[in-house]
């Protein structure tokens, strides 16, 4: 991406998308004063360049009765933060699990069903040995994102 | 509202692919794109799909890391709070939280000063009483169907 145009018709085409990911080619290509090829070609390259990695709806999880978004932070026995990242990767309603840096060695964000689902994923997770403690927060109401997700230059 | 076989239709195509057609999708269903669009809207009225975006990866664009900050509120002001951490342009998605913390964010960083500031920024809001910071590293399984980072 030489060319300063082209990056800024990406960060357009981004914001669009970020903002609602259907926006029609014609609609991006007329707030862009370019050709709606052009935006389809740009589109394709932020794709092929990995910057989009897709695009989804965001669903209110309660309304479609799949209960709660939980977030689990996890104290572990030094280094085996590897093989209790492998272990939790595998327990149904996994939204994503990372190593971190600060209070926990590993935080989850599970999509569980009801109370008992959530006291059971904690129970399989306080099992694993190396795992010390497993403190809870259930998120409330839905998640809010922010308008335009992130911005970026 | 119950969901029939259009309704699910529409959930499990547009949340692989938000852009899927909605002749694409008519055609599978048998029905008409019409039909497709207005459960569509039906659905969004109804807040059951909250938005359509596009999944982008934060390291192509010049971030560093993803920070969760976990923020501890006076009571009370928790709703005032988030409406102004969602707000802050690196976030991406924020909700209040029962149990470990009040408040919790997920946020983008582009490097150790872009967050020091943004946990400047939020200590420095009315009624925050503390900022608590996780770097995220080696995340892995993120779910682009529903979280979206």
């Amino acid at each position: 991406m030489s060319d300063k145009r082209m990056n800024e018709i990406d960060v357009k085409i981004l914001r669009m998308l970020q903002k609602d990911a259907r926006t029609p080619f014609k609609e991006m290509a007329d707030h862009c004063n370019v050709t709606t090829d052009t935006i389809k070609n740009r589109f394709i390259a932020l794709k092929e360049k990995g910057v989009i990695r897709g695009s989804t709806i965001v669903i209110d999880p309660k309304k479609m009765g799949l209960g709660n978004l939980v977030i689990l932070g996890i104290r572990i026995v030094e280094r085996y933060s590897d093989s209790v990242l492998n272990m939790i990767k595998k327990i149904p309603g996994l939204c994503v699990v990372t190593k971190v840096i600060g209070e926990y060695e590993v935080e989850a964000i599970f999509l569980l069903g009801d109370i008992e689902q959530i006291g059971t994923t904690k129970e399989i997770i306080e099992d694993f040995p190396q795992v010390k403690s497993v403190d809870i927060g259930i998120f409330v109401d839905k998640p809010l994102l922010c308008p335009k997700n992130f911005e970026f230059d | 509202m119950k969901f029939d076989k259009i309704d699910n239709a529409i959930i499990k195509n547009l949340k692989v692919d938000a852009r899927t057609s909605f002749r694409e999708i008519a055609r599978k269903l048998k029905v008409s794109p019409d039909t497709v669009s207005n459960r569509f809207e039906k659905l969004k009225k109804e807040e059951i799909i909250i938005d359509t975006t596009v999944v982008i990866d934060p390291s192509k664009i010049g971030y560093s890391f993803i920070v969760r900050f976990g923020i501890k509120v006076k009571p009370a002001y928790s709703s005032q709070i988030l409406d102004k951490i969602i707000t802050i342009p690196s976030v991406i998605v924020a909700s209040k939280i029962v149990g470990i913390y009040d408040l919790i964010a997920i946020s983008v960083a582009r490097n150790f000063q872009h967050l020091c500031d943004l946990r400047d920024t939020i200590l420095e809001m009315p009624y925050v009483e503390r900022v608590e910071i996780g770097i995220w590293v080696k995340t892995m399984e993120l779910s682009p169907q529903y979280f979206l980072i």
